[in-house]
């Protein structure tokens, strides 16, 4: 599997603040590779330092196999990108902002009626961007990105401003385009749920530090816990503490009680309760949610 | 699949264009150059039931007058003083310098609206050229083509040269359109005296030189370009160097405002000579208008607004290519 981006041990320091640090990941050819974290986490610092706009105190960029420092006009032809909104020429049409740009790759103009159609906006490329609603602007910052048929997709949000039907819509557009043409897709998001339908593997960022990163399955599947419903939940919590299981959440207002564990550890921990004589009404295996995980991971930090 | 620079430019080109700046410009100087044809107009009808003899004989009078009252400052009283002597060197020669003809505001417009008018205008088209691109957001997917930064900034240097060249074109050509109709539209080989020059106090007419109106006014619009080229280059330095398109073009308007002011008010803090509002009205002193300061010699405007431009665009360049773009 070819590497399309490799960010290694990305820090960037602003005065005696650390926004990034230390920040390292890979990503391969055909993967959807999500980046979640909470607002000012440094999520948008990381991606400028992907794509070039600024620079790292320390660490390297590499897209495909060029170093973003020595080698940047290789390396930027490898990739499309939209960095936070997606500004292009207000005063211009939707045409003339591909042109600029296609002039810009040396792309054929061609390729201009092939990236609207991609995105469904090659009826209106003759009106100002100006005129443009927030989703037809996302969809032409999404098409210039096409341009020049690039080996690595970074967006920004690309989900903001859209409706359900178009969120969908660019979701396949995604998907096909890293199955069929093994592009590289790159994500930031704060809708977990869309990380978690779309992408193939997840980071997690949060103050600068990437906490997690692997494949969506195995990290929520590494998070296995159980959850009891029992008759008295601190006694339940002193008891699961005494043998060395670890509540997640000790929730004292509910009769529900979390424990981190995989279910074949769970019998010996029933069998305690009804020792200790705490009923249990339920004792159940639970897959935690993507956002579960990161609320638990970022600690209880809300995203977006 | 390098890219290729022209390409660049027609991308440039094409923002100015669309941005309607160029259009403004055009405008103001279609207004002006109207005004200015207008006044030259009724000038033309006072001037031809005058005798301009008198007239000018009156005005050296009342020149000499003001120079023994005294109390005035040196530079005013250096420029006056050449002045007396200028007319007197037209009333020997028997030419009126004040007839008005469409040649004579061709070429007054060099002078006329290079010393304010024009760099303002380069300063309306040039400050924004890159601001704008930060206050749009646009710069975000500028800077991440495959093209390197210097590129990208110096594309945006030609072009801004394009258009501060296409500005002097212009408004000579407006100048020459709103002036045929309504002034004598002959005259471009009438006779024009420059190179009035000044060893100290002393007036010598030595070094005059008589040359055609249209010599002369190629030589006029020449050093304006020049000046302009300087203050495209300046207005690109304060174009990188803010981040919204208004504190940058109200930067270069208050400098050169501001610099002109401090010109005529304190001509005895000579330090004045260095700044580059100084040496702008390259056309006036090749006209034999006295500069501000002592020491002011062409040689000497010519060489500080190339240091001052190259300087502006070696501090544009390493900042466009260094600095951090954030949001």
């Amino acid at each position: 599997m070819t590497i399309a981006l490799e960010a290694a041990s990305l820090t960037k320091v602003i005065g005696d603040r650390t926004i990034v640090d230390q920040a390292s990941f890979l990503l391969k050819a055909g993967e959807v590779f999500g980046f979640l974290g909470p607002n000012g986490a440094g999520k948008t610092t990381t991606i400028r330092m992907l794509v070039g706009l600024i620079r790292p105190t320390s660490g390297s960029v590499t897209i495909c196999g060029y170093d973003i420092r020595r080698e940047f006009e290789k390396a930027m032809r490898c990739i499309g990108c939209i960095v936070e909104t997606p500004d292009l020429y207000r005063f211009m049409t939707g045409r003339e902002n591909l042109e600029h740009f296609a002039r810009m790759l040396g792309v054929r103009n061609g390729e201009i009626l092939r990236v609207a159609e991609l995105v469904n906006l090659a009826n209106r490329l003759d009106q100002r961007v100006g005129t443009y609603s927030l989703g037809m602007r996302q969809r032409l910052g999404i098409a210039q990105a096409m341009l020049g048929d690039p080996k690595l997709l970074i967006l920004d949000e690309p989900a903001n401003g859209l409706d359900p039907a178009g969120i969908r819509e660019i979701r396949e557009l995604l998907r096909s385009l890293a199955a069929e043409r093994n592009m590289a897709v790159f994500i930031s998001s704060h809708l977990l749920a869309e990380i978690e339908m779309i992408c193939d593997r997840v980071a997690i960022i949060h103050r600068g530090k990437v906490l997690r990163e692997g494949p969506v399955d195995s990290l929520i599947s590494s998070q296995k816990a159980m959850e009891f419903r029992v008759s008295d939940v601190n006694r339940a919590a002193a008891i699961f503490h005494d043998l060395g299981a670890p509540v997640i959440k000790p929730a004292p207002d509910s009769d529900v009680i979390q424990v981190s564990i995989a279910e074949s550890e769970a019998p010996p921990l029933i069998a305690a309760l009804s020792h200790a004589g705490v009923d249990i009404y339920y004792a159940r295996p639970r897959v935690q949610t993507l956002e579960e995980m990161f609320i638990e991971v970022t600690g209880g930090e809300t995203v977006g | 699949m390098e890219t290729m620079f022209p390409a660049l430019i027609q991308n440039e080109t094409l923002k100015v264009l669309r941005r309607r700046r160029f259009l403004i410009v055009v405008g103001i100087l279609l207004v002006i150059m109207t005004l200015v044809s207008y006044s030259q107009y009724r000038q033309l009808k006072a001037a031809q039931n005058q005798n301009w003899r008198a007239e000018i004989q009156e005005q050296v009078a009342r020149y000499e007058n003001r120079l023994r009252r005294g109390g005035i400052n040196d530079s005013w009283a250096r420029s006056m003083r050449a002045e007396v002597r200028r007319l007197q060197f037209y009333l020997d020669r028997d030419i009126n310098p004040r007839q008005p003809t469409a040649p004579l505001v061709v070429r007054t417009f060099a002078n006329a609206a290079g010393f304010l008018l024009l760099p303002l205008l380069i300063g309306v088209l040039g400050s924004d050229i890159v601001s704008a691109e930060n206050a749009e957001g646009t710069d975000k997917l500028l800077l991440t083509r495959p093209v390197r930064r210097w590129k990208i900034l110096a594309s945006k240097l030609v072009t801004l040269w394009m258009f501060a060249t296409l500005t002097l074109i212009v408004g000579a050509g407006l100048s020459w359109i709103v002036s045929a109709p309504v002034l004598p539209a002959r005259g471009w080989d009438a006779p024009m005296f420059n190179g009035f020059s000044f060893a100290g106090e002393t007036f010598t007419v030595e070094s005059v030189r008589e040359l055609p109106l249209w010599k002369d006014a190629l030589i006029a619009y020449g050093l304006e370009w020049y000046a302009l080229i300087a203050v495209a280059a300046i207005a690109l330095l304060l174009s990188v160097l803010f981040r919204s398109s208004a504190a940058s073009i109200g930067t270069m308007l208050a400098s050169l405002i501001g610099g002109t002011i401090l010109t005529r008010i304190s001509p005895d803090w000579t330090a004045g000579k260095y700044l580059f509002v100084s040496a702008l009205p390259l056309a006036d002193y090749y006209s034999g208008q006295a500069p501000p300061y002592e020491g002011m010699t062409m040689m000497f405007c010519i060489g500080l607004l190339g240091a001052w431009g190259i300087g502006a665009l070696i501090i544009a360049f390493v900042i466009f290519t260094r600095k951090d773009v954030f949001g």
